[in-house]
Parts: C-alpha cells; sequence; structure tokens
C-alpha cells in the first residue's frame, strides 16, 4: 500500500446563484489556481463545466476536517509554555540588561550593579564597582572590582584590588592594553586582547 | 550678583587657607569686590594669615545667631580696599551651622560682592558639607602626592553629590590647583607630575603653585606672598587669581628646573 500526506490548499464556498459564482471566479482565477475548491450547495452542470474549463480541481458538499478539535489539544501545552516564557522572559531581560557609563568612579564611590556594565572611564583609588554580570572597564582601574560574571575585561591596572567570583586576581598578570578574565574549569584564566579595539 | 567659590581639598595641610588667602587679595588687585569666609568654624586660620588677627570683633556664628549684621562683622583688608574678610567663630564648633542660616548669610554676601570665597575645612565632614553647598564653583587644591589626591578625589565626589547647585540638575565647575610643587623633586620622578593628577581627577588646571619657603614666613607675617613681587609662589598665585577675574594668563612650566649647570647644558643642545 502506498500512502501520501498533503497539506493543501483549500478554498471553501457555499453556492447561492451560478452568475455570481462565476464572475469572482472570473475575478480571483489566478489567486484559486492551486486551491482545492469546496463548494457547499447544490451540485449543477453549468458550475462543473465552467470550473473544468479553468482547470480548478473541486469538490462539492465535503465536510473539512476542522482544527478546532486538534487545536483543543494544543492549547493547554501552547498555554503553559507562554506562562513558561513570560517566567523565563523577565529573568532574561536582567540578564542582558548592560548600562553603560561614562562617569569617573571617585574615591568613595560604588557602582553596585545586578546586570552588565561597560565603563569607559576610570576608576579611582578608593573607588569601587560590584557586580553580578560581565564587566568591561576600558580605562585604568586603581580601585577595587568585584565582579561575578562570565568575564571581564580590563586594562593593565597594577594598583587594583580585583576579586572574581571570590578569587582574587594577581594583577601583575594584567599586562596588556586589554585582557579578558575568565573562569575556566574553576581557574581564572587571563588572556591578553591584542588586537586593537576602538570603543567608537 | 557675586560668585561663591569654596576652596577644597579634602586633606588637611596642603594650602587650603594659604590658597584662599593669596586668591582672595589677587583677585581684590584684579579690581574686583572680594569676600573671604572662613568656614573652618573653632579652628579659625584666615584671620592670621590675612594680617587681620586681632580686628575681628564679631564672627560668622554672630551673623547668624545673633542681631548682628554683616556690616559690623565684616573686616576690610589693609592690603586691599576691594578685599573683606568674615572670620569663622573660634568658641564654637561645626554643629552651629544650619543650611537656611548659611544660604540667608551667603545671599547677603552676594548681593554685595564679586566674588564669596569660602575656605573650607579639611576633611569632609558636616563642616565641609554646608561649606560646599551653596558654590557655584570649586577650586580644587592638592599638593602632588598620592594621599592628597584620592582625598581630593572623594571631596569632588561629594561635591558632586551634595551640593545645591547638583541637586537642582547643574553641574559646579571645578578647578585645580596643584600646590607646593617642588621641581627637583618632580623630575626625579618622586613627586607625581601634573598630567598624571589630571588623569586621576579629570578636572580642567587653573594653577601650579610652586612650593616656595617664602610662604611659611609670610603668614607668620601676615603678609600673603602674593605680596612680594619676587616670589614664583606669589606670581603663580597671582596668575591663577586673574584667570578667576575671566583674563587668559599662559601657564608657565614650573615643573622643569632649569637653574642647574647640566640642565642648561643640556637646554643648549635641545
Amino acid at each position: 500500500m502506498k500512502t501520501k500526506q498533503y497539506s493543501a490548499k483549500i478554498f471553501e464556498i457555499t453556492l447561492e446563484d451560478e452568475e455570481s459564482f462565476i464572475s469572482f471566479f472570473n475575478k480571483n482565477h489566478p489567486l484559486l489556481q492551486n486551491n482545492l475548491i469546496v463548494i457547499n450547495g447544490q451540485e449543477s452542470e453549468n458550475i462543473k463545466r465552467y470550473l473544468e474549463d479553468k482547470n480548478l480541481k473541486y469538490l462539492f458538499n465535503v465536510e473539512i476536517p476542522s482544527y478546532k478539535k486538534q487545536k483543543s489539544n494544543i492549547e493547554p501545552i501552547k498555554q503553559e509554555l507562554e506562562q513558561v516564557k513570560e517566567k523565563i522572559e523577565p529573568q532574561k531581560k536582567q540578564k542582558t540588561n548592560l548600562k553603560v557609563i561614562d562617569k569617573l568612579v571617585r574615591s568613595g564611590q560604588e557602582i553596585a550593579i545586578d546586570g552588565d556594565l561597560l565603563l569607559l572611564n576610570r576608576v579611582n583609588s578608593g573607588g569601587s564597582i560590584i557586580i553580578n554580570g560581565t564587566l568591561i572597564v576600558t580605562q585604568i582601574v586603581d580601585g577595587s572590582i568585584r565582579c561575578n560574571g562570565d568575564f571581564m575585561m580590563l586594562q593593565a591596572s597594577h594598583k587594583a584590588n580585583i576579586v572574581f567570583h571570590n578569587v582574587e586576581v594577581d594583577n601583575t598578570f594584567l599586562q596588556n592594553k586589554l585582557n579578558r578574565v575568565e573562569l575556566i574549569n574553576n581557574e581564572i584564566v587571563i588572556t591578553p586582547v591584542l588586537k586593537e579595539t576602538s570603543w567608537v | 550678583m557675586g560668585i561663591v567659590i569654596a576652596v577644597i581639598s579634602g586633606k588637611g595641610g596642603v594650602g587650603k587657607t594659604t590658597t584662599t588667602a593669596n586668591i582672595g587679595l589677587g583677585i581684590a588687585q584684579n579690581d574686583k569686590k572680594c569676600v573671604v569666609v572662613d568656614f573652618d568654624i573653632g579652628q579659625r586660620n584666615l584671620d592670621m594669615l590675612l594680617g587681620l588677627e586681632n580686628r575681628v570683633v564679631y564672627d560668622m556664628v554672630h551673623v547668624m545667631d545673633d542681631n548682628i549684621t554683616i556690616k559690623q562683622a565684616l573686616i576690610k583688608s589693609k592690603m586691599s580696599p576691594n578685599l573683606s574678610f568674615l572670620a569663622a567663630s573660634q568658641t564654637k564648633d561645626k554643629s552651629v551651622l544650619e543650611s537656611e542660616k548659611i544660604s540667608k548669610l551667603i545671599e547677603s554676601l552676594k548681593a554685595e560682592f564679586d566674588y564669596v570665597i569660602l575656605d573650607a575645612p579639611a576633611g569632609i565632614e558636616s563642616g565641609y558639607e554646608h561649606t560646599i553647598e551653596f558654590a557655584d564653583k570649586a577650586l580644587v587644591v592638592v599638593n602632588p602626592e598620592v594621599s592628597s589626591i584620592r582625598d581630593s578625589d572623594r571631596a569632588i565626589g561629594i561635591l558632586d553629590s551634595k551640593s545645591k547647585k547638583v541637586k537642582d540638575g547643574e553641574e559646579v565647575d571645578k578647578f585645580l590647583i596643584i600646590n607646593r610643587i617642588d621641581s627637583k623633586m618632580v623630575q626625579s620622578g618622586e613627586m607625581l607630575n601634573s598630567d598624571d593628577i589630571l588623569d586621576i581627577l579629570s578636572i580642567p588646571l587653573i594653577g601650579k603653585i610652586p612650593e616656595d619657603k617664602g610662604i611659611i614666613d609670610a603668614s607668620n607675617q601676615g603678609k600673603p606672598i602674593i605680596l612680594s613681587k619676587d616670589s614664583k609662589a606669589g606670581q603663580a598665585y597671582a596668575r591663577v587669581a586673574s584667570r578667576i577675574c575671566g583674563n587668559k594668563v599662559d601657564f608657565v612650566d614650573v615643573e622643569s628646573h632649569k637653574d642647574g649647570f647640566i640642565q642648561k647644558f643640556k637646554g643648549m643642545f635641545s
């Protein structure tokens, strides 16, 4: 036995009077070319002949299997999905919440942010940054940094006190213009970023 | 209306009061009416530096609390008719200061003078906060050493968050004075050079004052160093005062030390 499954386009129409039916098909013929036409109403020779002339496939008075029943099976799952989405999305938003700060962090000032931070200025001695996300500082850091994100990008900063995931980073390893600090297998890995970065 | 300028530093002993006295006198010499106010309640010094030690009858606290008018409390300097002085109380302490009264006092000074210069106390406590509260501009005095710079940095941070102008959504203009620059030590690398300081504090420079031993004697005598025309520090203060009055004055290099024979020799080839 050979079976095939199609999902075809079906155009359903109720036949009331032949003239308006034919004029409708004359107008919309190009649109309906590839559809299977299902006609509800009295079968008539005129219509059959007309449709065959136009080379359209048609059926009379066929009940189309309704999707409504199937939908009712899907809907609870859909609702569940949406509920889960709603739960996830605010978290997602927070996680991708990047803050850009262009101000100098002066002594005694503290920037504490739950998301990510791009700091385009320096951190002076006595200033501090506490952050749960990823941190990028484009200028020198003389103050202290606490970061729990995926990675940090820092300049060579020999006065800085840097703690990454509760481990103190030996800042003598920060040697280049820009260094990437990340945690790989519970070990802090510092990779120099040698490519010139333009921040503008 | 006058401009209110607070002279701040955070750390003590960097030369705030000396700077206030000299710049106040310098502004007066530029034909502007100027009043210097000592805000260091309980530890007044400015009267001595201006040579007005035994002329103080009423002080700031008398004006704020008792029925003494400002005219009664202001002391005119003998050195310039344009310069007046308002003393801090020596018997009270910082707790007598209240925003409302200070605001009233400063408003009445602004009405009468072109420049109102406030000498802030050291530290960043209430006395300091009251000084900067109504300031339009600030002169930040630092010495070329790390602790002075960090303290000034902190003081600027507080200025940027607690002054009335900032709370109203404006900004207080800050200008940097690097005081007590020892050219020999800068060249040997023992003292921070001014580019590094400007990098850290990132506020515009308005003057560099070289170290001058004559300042101690000038303070003891009650004659600000700006009066001795051949003192390098005095000349530097005069330039700062002129810049504050809106004149364009070129910066003079006080950091390179050109007196020595080797320097001269090097200069011949450079």
